[in-house]
């Protein structure tokens, strides 16, 4: 499978409240992002004004295609025409990457249009393994997939999260995108150390880093939920230092808002802050 | 238990409170579904919302809400696109709001207006090049003429004036209009170059549309618009071509036309 190269870089989901802003007039200054994130499944269509802004943004911006919906880990395999439409995307953007979420989402009938989790045994590795090997093969590249939030785990799990990815990793070729806020989200919601995820990882695949906002647990509700509809949350910054600092190579970091998105100046100010953590993190002791 | 077996039971039991969680979970398991159950209908109230903007104004916040669980439970989505699950929300509205047909028909308008947002992108052609490209057609030729429709644009009769319905909706505090037409006409939605639009025009567009879009030919559409009459006569065979020949031009006015076949 390819060889993705490390990409060092700041950039931002694109969303359409923030349309205008990045198709800033020639004579503007330019959004001061490295490259720009879009959901895949927004722009699997055939033409419209969606799809036009899409390939203006990529005139000035380097793009990568990030789905929800391939559903990797379902048992009955990948739908083919999601394949068909992603590729023709591929075709049309030349994105830096591709990426996916290690979950599921759909079974043969019904789609729940929600990144439900793996349960963590060997047939759940061969069959996500399985269908990473089919998407790459139709893509022709080697993908990034990312480590989800859970609220729940399951009684038969053989491995742990980062023992399946490690494993999914070295017989796919794939990449790892990972998702800061998810592993404090999981490690929060089902008790293990988001530093033995981290150091259980390996590392040298990781090419991306998303942040996002949560919603914390409540006296009458345990669990954190992912939501993207806030700031980062303070531990979830402190977690992207430490990542920084033990990865071997350069990575893309973004920051993901998909709820109550803010006027594009407060993003711009979040990952200013990414910034300024990756250079104190990356500063010789 | 097999994984299929597995991500099966999950994902009933995400869709249907009542089902049984699977075998051998317990607490924990119990209050992460609950989360995934709230997700799922949050995801999809949510892309409804998105979608039928204006049905969600028309019927408030709980009317729309109702509509939604009935839609989340009757249409499960099964497409990996999450605007799929609107799919048929003119189809649920009809049966929820029995007494209230415009909301089935303005539910409609919106599907259509959201289908033809992604479609592909066209050139209209344009009366003069129309003109040129029939300049030499005998009897034959004009019988045989098939019309290639900008893709996914469509057309329905209606009862209601969804034109008011649609502008008094999109400004805050407009009063209601009168919605009931005098008698029923056809809803042309197509789009204007990147922008979803429509018009409400006479009745018989709508037979005649759904003829041409079929692939059929012109004679095909001037047998639609004289309809049921087995036995036409002279005349009417000849108001029928005219009125073909008016709703031509007022397409290819529209820019709804993209090419002969």
């Amino acid at each position: 499978m390819s060889v993705i190269e490390p990409f060092g870089g700041f950039g931002l989901g694109l969303r359409r409240t923030h349309y205008d802003d990045f198709l800033s007039a020639p004579d503007q200054p330019r959004v001061p992002v490295d490259f720009v994130e879009v959901i895949s499944e927004n722009y699997m269509i055939d033409g419209g004004r969606q799809m036009r802004i899409l390939e203006e943004v990529r005139e000035q911006f380097p793009i990568i295609i990030h789905g929800v919906s391939m559903s990797i880990g379902s048992a009955g395999g990948l739908d083919a025409d999601y394949l068909t439409k992603l590729k023709r995307l591929e075709e049309r953007i030349d994105p830096l990457w591709v990426s996916d979420h290690l979950c599921w989402t759909r079974n043969s009938a019904h789609n729940s249009h929600d990144l439900l989790p793996m349960p963590l045994t060997e047939e759940g590795l061969s069959a996500v393994c399985a269908n990473i090997d089919r998407a790459q093969d139709a893509l022709g590249r080697a993908m990034l997939f990312e480590n989800p939030s859970s609220y729940l785990t399951f009684p038969e799990d053989e491995l742990s999260e980062w023992e399946f990815l490690t494993e999914m990793t070295r017989r796919t070729g794939c990449y790892l995108l990972l998702d800061v806020n998810n592993i404090y989200v999981s490690a929060a919601n089902h008790g293990f150390s988001a530093m033995d995820y981290l150091k259980g990882l390996p590392l040298d695949r990781v090419r991306q880093i998303h942040l996002a906002g949560h919603d914390p647990a409540t006296p009458k509700r345990d669990i954190i939920i992912d939501t993207h509809d806030r700031a980062v949350a303070d531990g979830v910054w402190d977690l992207y230092a430490k990542a920084i600092a033990m990865l071997p190579q350069p990575v893309a970091t973004m920051i993901e808002r998909d709820d109550h998105i803010p006027p594009l100046p407060e993003l711009l100010s979040e990952l200013d802050r990414a910034r300024g953590i990756a250079d104190a993190a990356l500063v010789p002791a | 238990m097999t994984l299929a077996e597995r991500q099966e039971a999950f994902l009933n039991a995400i869709l249907d409170d009542a089902a049984p969680l699977p075998k051998g979970w317990g607490n924990s398991q119990a209050a992460g579904m609950a989360v995934y159950r709230a997700n799922y209908r949050h995801a999809v109230i949510s892309a409804l919302a998105e979608t039928y903007e204006r049905t969600a104004l028309y019927l408030g916040e709980a009317g729309f809400r109702q509509a939604s669980i009935n839609q989340a439970i009757a249409h499960p989505p099964s497409g990996w696109t999450i605007d799929a699950a609107g799919e048929g929300f003119d189809g649920t509205c009809a049966k929820l709001f029995a007494k209230n047909p415009e909301v089935a028909e303005l539910a409609w308008l919106e599907w259509s207006m959201l289908e033809l947002a992604t479609a592909p992108d066209t050139a209209p052609m344009s009366a003069q090049d129309f003109g040129a490209a029939v300049a030499d057609f005998g009897d034959e030729e004009w019988g045989a003429l098939g019309l290639t429709l900008q893709p996914r644009a469509t057309a329905r009769l209606v009862d209601h004036d969804l034109t008011a319905l649609w502008q008094a909706l999109g400004q805050e505090g407009a009063e209601r209009p009168e919605l009931q037409l005098p008698e029923p006409q056809t809803c042309l939605v197509w789009r204007e170059g990147e922008r979803p639009t429509f018009i409400l025009v006479e009745a018989d567009h709508a037979a005649a549309f759904a003829t041409m879009q079929s692939g059929a030919t012109y004679t095909d559409m001037i047998g639609a618009l004289i309809g049921d009459n087995a036995e036409p006569t002279p005349e009417e065979i000849q108001n029928a071509a005219m009125r073909a020949g008016a709703i031509l031009g007022r397409w290819l006015q529209e820019g709804v036309v993209v090419g002969l076949t």
